[in-house]
């Protein structure tokens, strides 16, 4: 396909221009997301087995209920029934001492609730961990700290990236355009720089709806309250944007509560092809109390991250709403679950979620790899005209950059996952740990990349992060071993093989892996490729502090002496 | 106007018409379509759906914003398009 030369230059500094500002966010907003893909499972993998208890049979759960309301008012405001225990390591009732917000939460202690053989019922008070809530907010503001009104700053922040990242998105399809056919499939390895170009582009071909997908829902999360705000000023008007069930006049008591087989068979009657996962009560001595189910059917395109949701009156069972399309219901629910769905990769079971979980990796992936290239270009760039490339001051830091978000973010990740296993029984808050050390961790290393330089730091970041990922399998090995009779070694950390997630250990051994091979990569990249590259090891120690202006204006004869290899160079190319 | 042949960068001009007329534009084709598409103003739930589809028609007028010659046209046509689409919206709504 021919298109003009025009269009192709303007097209191709938006790319760079858009590449480049939004990268590095974009790609922790990647990988975070991919890891988020298996929340559930990282919940497990960081809960120890003593904090969660013992599971009972489904006609058991009303006896419960009425035994921990009892015992335990605040029980009365609200709880949530975890009716998968077994498979989600969850107890099988959850509630709180004060009503929370579902936003994350550091501090609050959790109660859980169960019965013992007898029918008695025994109780717990639990921080319960944020890691996997802690990844996932990662994922939606890539790591910025701070608010703005009710939403976090990072969200709007990647919502910003994700309209860059959109046009980057359509300026890339142009550009590759007039030569997709030939190079779709090609892997040049002729020189370095070609073979990263070649599998950026086969990378962006092969997940381009993905990627657009992704970019259009995360700018639908980010401004959503702008979208409807503006919609509700200039096209509604007078109209109610949503049809808000009237406040309940009467007052309940709560001993009228459905019980949990009343609410299954509503559930049955709406949905009876989805399993019911979870029950969460709400508002319960309010005037709009509810009751939501999740809904799990991996055969169906669902709303949520795992399930979809029906929505009930805990008393009179009145149904409020639902997720999916139902006979009764409209048609619209069906189709917005699906553009949820569409992100959260919630459609089509396990599969799908392994796939999202490399298409993440894959999207990191482009940003890094996009970042690099613009590095090198420069530099062959001007190697036409000079024999060895000074290369500026703004490339070393945005090689710097790239190097210390990127690779830093993720051994910030791995390192905090493996202390918070190691640290748990020794600090009081597991959950500001979390924090603290990835904060920590990230900051070094980004210190550390901009001290070292690119080529040396990179290699060091990714060595790390293969020990630190090595090391999650080998504690789940250690906890099992009886090494010292006097060292009880599961009161240091605990299993992966008795909490259900053995998954991360195996997902982590691979991560090693790829991070090891990574470093031996990138340390003979650093020894014997080119010089003058930002990614050789030699070439740190002769930075150019000039600005871009000064550099395009005067140009260093002594630069340009004719080396031996300027003039191979010269031979070649006229 | 002159005769433009190539196209100019006019990166500011033209991200600016981009952003705000393509927003505009937007969520005049939501409005219309929230009026006058299946089930009207009053089916419930359809108001998430109408608010999903502003996002890909502001980022499409967004990202081919950078077709036109010069930031003045991107503006111009942008502008001429947003009063086709308002004027269609108020009839629709009076109606």
């Amino acid at each position: 396909m021919k298109v003009s030369s025009d269009i192709l230059k303007v097209y191709r500094s938006l790319h760079l221009w858009t590449g480049i500002i939004a990268g590095t966010v974009l790609f922790i907003g990647f990988f975070a997301g991919s890891l988020s893909m298996f929340k559930p499972a990282i919940d497990r993998w960081i809960t120890p087995p003593q904090e969660v208890l013992q599971s009972i049979p489904i006609e058991k759960y009303d006896q419960l209920i009425n035994q921990a309301q009892e015992k335990h008012p605040s029980a009365r405001q609200g709880f949530t029934l975890y009716l998968d225990h077994q498979k989600s390591q969850h107890s099988p009732m959850v509630w709180f001492d004060e009503a929370v917000d579902r936003e994350i939460n550091l501090d609050v202690y959790e109660w859980q609730g169960s019965l013992n053989a007898q029918d008695e019922l025994i109780t717990q008070k639990v921080l319960p961990s944020a890691l996997a809530n802690l990844i996932d907010l990662l994922h939606r503001t890539g790591g910025i700290p701070g608010g703005l009104g009710h939403e976090f700053l990072g969200v709007y922040i990647l919502g910003i990236a994700a309209v860059l990242y959109f046009l980057a998105l359509v300026s890339g399809l142009i550009l590759l355009l007039p030569s997709l056919v030939k190079t779709f499939f090609a892997l040049r390895d002729k020189n370095k720089l070609r073979f990263w170009l070649d599998a950026h582009n086969v990378v962006g071909i092969t997940s381009f709806p993905f990627h657009v997908v992704i970019s259009l829902t995360v700018i639908v999360f980010a401004f959503h309250d702008q979208f409807y705000d503006s919609l509700e000023s200039v096209v509604y008007g007078e109209q109610p944007l949503f049809n808000r069930a009237p406040a309940d006049a009467k007052d309940y008591q709560f001993n009228e509560l459905l019980s949990v087989d009343q609410l299954l068979k509503k559930s049955q009657a709406i949905a009876s092809d989805y399993e019911v996962t979870e029950m969460n009560f709400v508002g319960l001595q309010g005037k709009r109390p509810i009751v939501r189910l999740s809904l799990l059917n991996t055969q169906e395109v669902v709303r949520g991250p795992i399930t979809d949701y029906a929505f009930f009156h805990p008393y009179n069972g009145t149904l409020i709403n639902t997720t999916f399309s139902t006979e009764t219901g409209s048609a619209w629910n069906g189709i917005v679950a699906t553009f949820f769905a569409l992100h959260f990769g919630s459609y089509g079971g396990d599969w799908v979620r392994w796939v999202y979980f490399f298409l993440g990796f894959s999207g990191a992936f482009l940003f890094y790899s996009g970042n690099l290239l613009w590095l090198e270009k420069r530099r062959i760039k001007q190697k036409k005209s000079q024999s060895s490339v000074v290369q500026r001051k703004a490339c070393y830091v945005m090689a710097s950059v790239t190097v210390g978000v990127c690779l830093g973010s993720m051994l910030a990740v791995c390192v905090t996952m493996l202390l918070g296993k190691w640290l748990h029984n020794w600090v009081d808050n597991i959950n500001h740990a979390y924090l603290f050390v990835y904060y920590i961790i990230f900051l070094s290393s980004v210190a550390w990349a901009f001290l070292k330089g690119a080529a040396r730091s990179s290699v060091h970041l990714l060595n790390a992060s293969a020990l630190a990922a090595l090391a999650l399998p080998i504690t789940s090995i250690l906890a099992l071993l009886p090494i010292n009779p006097d060292i009880e070694v599961s009161y240091l950390t605990w299993s992966t093989y008795l909490t259900n997630s053995l998954g991360i250990d195996l997902v982590a051994l691979l991560f090693s892996g790829i991070f090891y091979y990574g470093a031996k990569r990138t340390q003979k990249r650093a020894e014997s490729g080119d010089k003058d590259s930002v990614w050789a090891l030699q070439a740190e120690k002769q930075t150019d502090d000039r600005s871009d202006k000064d550099f395009d204006d005067d140009f260093d004869p002594n630069l340009a002496l004719p080396t031996p290899r300027r003039q191979r160079e010269w031979q070649t190319d006229y | 106007m002159s005769s433009v042949t190539k196209i100019q960068p006019d990166w500011w001009s033209k991200s600016i018409a981009g952003c705000l007329l393509g927003f505009t534009f937007a969520l005049a084709v939501s409005g219309v379509f929230a009026w006058v598409g299946p089930g009207g103003i009053e089916a419930p739930n359809k108001v998430q759906f109408n608010m999903w589809i502003i996002a890909p028609i502001w980022m499409l007028i967004l990202s081919f914003s950078y077709l036109f010659k010069t930031g003045v046209r991107a503006i111009s046509w942008l502008v001429a398009l947003n009063l086709l689409a308002y004027i269609i919206l108020f009839a629709v709504k009076g109606s």
